[in-house]
């Protein structure tokens, strides 16, 4: 365990992440909406050591009552739809929304017009555009961090 | 006995095994793929008499998902299989695709579509007592695209697009076995240098997979450091596949006749490099895993499917071999580079959550050997051969990160009849279910993720 730790430790110390002074922080509550586990597998990076989401205040939440913002991936599944949603209608104001990966922003969608409802503004309104197929975590961290800069007070 | 069901059940007899199962022609015919032990593929088909058709069910109960998705799809019946439930259908009420349970004290838990975490869409649904489940009913397909229906009509060019969509986790596994697919029905073989490359691909598609399967157990039972330095490689396979491939999950890299990669001297000796490094580093990190007594101790016998059970319900991949079943496409595929490939198992092939992570290492170290032997020379453009042999179905299987993944082409000149991917995903949700019972409520997410399977790619 103490090997584990110290090689953790190193790896911290050697990318040299900077410290934020932020002082504010967004709590996210992730929605897959249809995607191809892309977006999610690179979202899941952004927490990883080599970026450490956390470190600026970002966290993923369990429920949508705990959350600023909804992270949409994929075009919306006929499916999926209500389910995005409720989660959207869970959430307490302000709220916003990202749609992560060029999918949830209705690039070159694939599937039947019975299956697929869209891109994620289809259906609930859209602040703030993630494009990549899929985003690197570190596209997805710079984006995040833009929302939490761009808002006042 | 109709002749359909005679000539799949002696197949079974002589070691084939069910390998798919799709409805075709508008649903007016069903085939089934077999599965050789020497890897050859074969399908055999039936006529559908008004709706219906014989169900090969009680003979492969792994046929069961496949049955279902051709009903809800086409409407047929398959006679003999009972209850037949819808699958894909969420249109159903609920005790139709439900298992009734009954007795003191048992309860339903719903779990999703939406999950506490970053996890893919599904429902859960489980009968309790208590935290003890009794039976969980798996809802997928919350996912469904239709990306086979749509890609019909499409060119065999075209439906690599489609093929790429459903699973970046499986791209590559899922695009080669559509490739290989293709190749057949064109009467095409890989070149050595072809099958070199994709199997490069392939298994680097495997490791930063089974590198992502170990952190994901970490965190099932809430091992932060374990979590930490395993994301850690997986972030650091990813880089290597965008420095050898521009593309951080191998995106493209797979096409019908040929290959596109490029490797110079300078490139494989740099990747050899880097594999090397992550090899020591996951030994080292599975090191500090194995003498956690904390961490070992929540993993034996827990979402125990033995080898009895894994055959029956038609288990593949690292869920398979834990179990004791020594079966892996690699070691039958002449179209890739696996020479003298043998199947492993964990030395403790208990089937359970601590086989299947077992079985996640065993494997890590097969495929940092085998990319290093495959990288010992440059990598070159390839192109596929003319064997001569044209035909109007073609059929490919490979062994994805998660097990056997097949796939059907049937085509009218260079168009896209019918296609289906079953992938190792699909296969194996199934067993999932299976695992899940008589075990407690909450070790669910660790059983879960010691299958670690896809939904994208189930649900298409």
């Amino acid at each position: 365990m103490l090997t584990m730790l110290k090689d953790l430790r190193r790896l911290r110390r050697e990318e040299r992440l900077a410290q934020p002074d932020r002082g504010r922080s967004l709590a996210i509550r992730h929605v897959d909406a249809g995607s191809c586990n892309g977006c999610e597998h690179e979202l899941t990076l952004a927490s990883s050591p080599y970026y450490d989401l956390q470190r600026f205040g970002l966290g993923i939440v369990a429920s949508p009552r705990h959350a600023d913002v909804l992270l949409v991936t994929g075009a919306v599944t006929s499916r999926m739809r209500e389910a995005l949603l409720v989660a959207y209608d869970a959430m307490p104001e302000p709220r916003r929304v990202a749609a992560l990966g060029d999918c949830a922003l209705g690039c070159n969608l694939l599937g039947t017009a019975a299956d697929l409802v869209g891109p994620v503004e289809a259906v609930v309104p859209v602040d703030l555009r993630i494009p990549g197929c899929p985003p690197t975590p570190d596209e997805i961290a710079e984006a995040l961090l833009r929302l939490i800069d761009s808002r006042t007070g | 006995m109709t002749d359909y069901r005679k000539r799949v059940r002696t197949a079974l007899e002589g070691g084939w095994r069910f390998a798919g199962l799709h409805a075709s022609e508008g649903g007016s015919v069903v085939r089934v793929l077999l599965a050789a032990p020497d890897g050859s593929l074969r399908l055999e088909d039936v006529d559908v008499e008004g709706r219906a058709v014989p169900s090969i069910v009680d003979l492969a109960p792994a046929a069961d998902w496949d049955e279902r998705e051709a009903a809800d799809l086409h409407g047929l019946v398959f006679d003999g299989h009972e209850p037949l439930r819808p699958l894909i259908d969420h249109g159903a009420a609920t005790d139709r695709w439900t298992v009734r349970v009954t007795g003191d004290d048992a309860y339903e838990i719903a779990v999703g579509p939406i999950h506490a975490g970053v996890i893919e869409s599904g429902h859960f649904r489980f009968h309790v007592v208590g935290d003890r489940i009794l039976q969980l009913d798996a809802r997928l397909f919350y996912k469904r695209r239709g990306l086979e229906q749509t890609a019909e009509g499409r060119s065999l060019e075209g439906g690599t697009a489609f093929v790429a969509r459903a699973c970046a986790a499986c791209s590559v596994a899922n695009g080669v076995a559509y490739a290989h697919a293709c190749e057949d029905a064109l009467g095409l073989e890989p070149t050595a240098e072809l099958a070199r490359a994709r199997t490069i691909l392939l298994e680097l598609e495997r490791i930063w997979s089974h590198l992502n399967d170990v952190a994901a157990v970490c965190a099932g039972v809430g091992l932060a450091a374990g979590n930490n330095l395993f994301a850690a490689l997986t972030e650091r396979a990813r880089r290597l596949n965008r420095e050898l491939t521009g593309h951080r999950f191998l995106f493209g890299t797979v096409r019908i006749g040929g290959s596109a990669l490029e490797l110079g001297a300078k490139d494989v000796s740099a990747a050899r490099g880097e594999l090397e490094s992550l090899r020591r580093q996951a030994a080292s990190g599975w090191r500090e895993l194995t003498f956690n007594s904390s961490f070992q101790d929540r993993l034996p016998d827990i979402g125990v499917v033995g080898a009895a059970d894994a055959t029956r319900l038609g288990a593949v991949g690292p869920a398979a071999r834990a179990a004791g079943i020594a079966e892996d496409v690699r070691s039958v595929s002449p179209r890739l580079t696996y020479d003298r490939f043998e199947a492993v198992v964990p030395e403790r092939p208990a089937g359970d959550v601590q086989a299947r992570l077992d079985q996640r290492a065993i494997e890590l170290w097969q495929s940092f050997e085998l990319l290093d032997g495959l990288l010992a020379a440059p990598v070159a453009p390839a192109a596929a051969a003319p064997t001569g042999r044209e035909r109007k179905i073609g059929v490919g299987r490979v062994e994805s990160p998660r097990g056997a993944t097949s796939c059907v082409v049937e085509r009218s000149g260079d168009r896209i009849e019918r296609l289906r991917l079953r992938t190792g995903s699909y296969a194996n949700w199934p067993v999932v279910a299976f695992a899940a019972a008589d075990n407690l409520l909450p070790d669910f997410p660790l059983v879960n993720k010691s299958f670690e399977l896809c939904y994208a790619c189930a649900d298409r």
